[in-house]
């Protein structure tokens, strides 16, 4: 359904010195600085496909999405979604995608969402019954039915963003670019949206490319990530396979029988050559280890022989955490 | 074309619905607009103390004239002025984003989203003294010219708001457009003269590529002086030229948007 190839962006923009005296000087002298946005991207996504598009600020996620979703004219390469070249604009293309910026309202502030619904419906030429059926079905998963009459500036950020998310919806779209559909929301919002989200890919099936910076909705939404740098993809693949190739450590936690532990804990393991990596927890009930994956085995057999464990969990490190260190090691690099 | 139609259906109702929340606001819009009106008749009054004619009209010719130009301007607060306000700021903060990812022209959307219920309420008054001005000519009204007349006038609307458009384009490479507004109300002026009243270069720019002297003093012309036909093909010509201008001018504009937009 989304197809990028050898896609590149570059701007100009001019570089300023800090205070006022940088501010005269670029009144008269403007240095121009070339910025590689995108390098070449290659980008495949297929129906049912929730992509995970992650990188620091500035790597150059809103620059692609922008680009597949057609605000942007790329400098080179070729693209082509849902059969269109996306900055062609097509009115076909464009019933059929949607895009949702967490950081920009696409719904009048003045106005109930309602009345914005209203108004989409006859931009996208939704049916009528269509229209009651998909506003019914969306406001019932968000739990948002009695909002739909309240000015959207009288919302909280929250309520906003759902409503947002069935404005973006009321037409299935079948392809979905989401940058930064839960930024700035609590924990509850987050979590509601994610549901959202996954539930309407179970009835609809679209391609979605999502941006985030909450680790989280990567872990929860996506199956596939793509690590991009500096406008570069420098990963491309499952969720697993990032793990397994990129996690150097696994998290072990062991459950202690209680009364057979020492009521201070288990001796403490100094001097204990057996327990590999990292402590991360210690005390009477329960012991956390990270350790390196090929000696995660080692390290279970380890705590199942010197204590009275009861349970013994070995976990996969938080992906957050392996994104992280894999951001920083290819800066460095 | 039907579809348009009823989107604008939704414009006017979100806009007439918005502008009643805002009382104080809604009445203090008309009560400014009351001002000008009454300004502008006190301006004509006093010239005509001074001078029995002006670029070629009486006393009475003059106020059909001027009734005509405060008509042309209340159309086009009404449908237009909101509108071209946000505009730049629109293009500026990159809000055009979503309007791109439409299937609906983004110069529809931006040009007529926000339709001004108040000054609805002042095109009836200026109507009610377009009226008032016609009815006290010593002579009536060829109903041909009237009508002629009447159906120029929201042309010249349309005219007014072209060029505030084009005043507002150089946004897409300018970046900031806050001044641009200042060139279009500076010669938005020239409306309110009778065209007659400049003379070589100056009136030939005012009804060609700067066509301020077309929007209202036009239309008065072929009122007041019959129905000529190079008037009239003078004054469709130019619109439908500046549609096209418009049209081409936003396109490059929306490629030089969607080339710096990041």
């Amino acid at each position: 359904m989304i197809k990028a190839r050898g896609l590149s962006k570059t701007f100009r923009v001019h570089k300023k010195e800090a205070g006022l005296k940088g501010s005269l000087r670029a009144l008269f002298v403007r240095d121009w600085k070339t910025v590689h946005a995108l390098k070449g991207v290659d980008l495949d996504v297929g129906a049912g496909e929730i992509v995970g598009l992650v990188g620091a600020n500035g790597a150059g996620k809103t620059t692609l999405v922008k680009a597949l979703a057609g605000i942007l004219h790329p400098t080179g390469g070729t693209a082509e979604v849902l059969g269109h070249v996306p900055w062609r604009r097509h009115n076909e293309f464009r019933r059929q995608i949607a895009l949702i910026m967490g950081q920009k309202a696409q719904l009048w502030w003045d106005l109930p969402a309602g009345d914005g619904f209203l108004l989409l419906r006859e931009i996208y030429q939704v049916p009528g019954d269509r229209f009651a059926a998909n506003l019914k079905t969306l406001t019932e998963a968000l739990q948002i039915g009695d909002k739909l009459n309240i000015q959207i500036r009288r919302l909280s950020l929250g309520e906003r963003m759902k409503m947002e998310l069935i404005a973006a919806l009321l037409h299935n779209p079948k392809v979905l670019f989401l940058d930064e559909p839960t930024i700035g929301l609590d924990l509850a919002a987050q979590r509601a949206i994610r549901e959202f989200i996954l539930d309407y890919r179970r009835r609809e099936n679209p391609a979605m490319i999502l941006t985030s910076h909450y680790m989280e909705d990567i872990e929860k939404l996506c199956e596939r990530i793509v690590l991009i740098r500096d406008g570069e993809l420098v990963y491309d693949g499952g969720r697993e396979k990032l793990l397994a190739s990129y996690a150097l450590h696994k998290v072990l936690t062991a459950h202690l029988r209680a009364g057979e532990a020492p009521a201070e804990g288990p001796a403490r393991p100094q001097g204990d050559s057996g327990v590999p990596g990292e402590i991360l927890e210690w005390n009477g009930t329960q012991v956390k280890l990270k350790v390196p994956r090929s000696e995660a085995a080692a390290a279970a057999s380890h705590l199942l022989q010197s204590y009275p464990v009861a349970d013994l969990s070995i976990e996969e490190e938080d992906i957050g955490t392996v994104i992280e260190a894999m951001m920083k090691r290819d800066k460095a690099a | 074309m039907i579809r348009y139609l009823r989107l604008y259906a939704h414009f006017m109702r979100f806009s007439i619905s918005k502008a009643l929340e805002f009382r104080l606001d809604f009445f203090f819009r008309i009560f400014m607009d009351l001002v000008y009106y009454g300004i502008q008749i006190g301006f004509y009054q006093a010239i005509f103390m001074q001078t029995p004619l002006l670029g070629g009209w009486s006393r009475d010719q003059s106020l059909v004239f001027m009734g005509g130009y405060l008509v042309v301007d209340a159309i086009s607060m009404t449908l237009f002025s909101n509108n071209m306000w946000m505009l730049p700021v629109a293009i500026n903060r990159g809000d055009l984003d979503y309007y791109l990812v439409r299937p609906v022209s983004s110069l529809f959307f931006l040009s007529l989203r926000d339709f001004a219920a108040n000054s609805l309420i002042n095109l009836g008054f200026a109507v009610g003294i377009l009226a008032w001005t016609v009815l006290r000519l010593p002579e009536p009204p060829h109903a041909v010219s009237l009508l002629l007349f009447l159906a120029m006038l929201p042309f010249g609307a349309v005219l007014h708001y072209q060029m505030h458009l084009v005043s507002l384009l150089p946004v897409f490479w300018m970046g900031s457009g806050s001044n641009l507004h200042g060139i279009f109300y500076s010669f938005a002026r020239c409306m309110e003269r009778p065209d007659r009243i400049f003379t070589g270069w100056i009136r030939r720019l005012l009804v060609s590529v700067l066509p301020f002297c077309l929007m209202a003093s036009f239309p008065a012309r072929v009122f007041l002086e019959g129905p000529h036909w190079p008037i009239l093909l003078h004054f469709a010509a130019v619109i439908t030229a500046f549609f096209l201008f418009i049209i081409f001018i936003w396109n490059r504009g929306l490629r030089a948007y969607s080339s710096a937009s990041s």
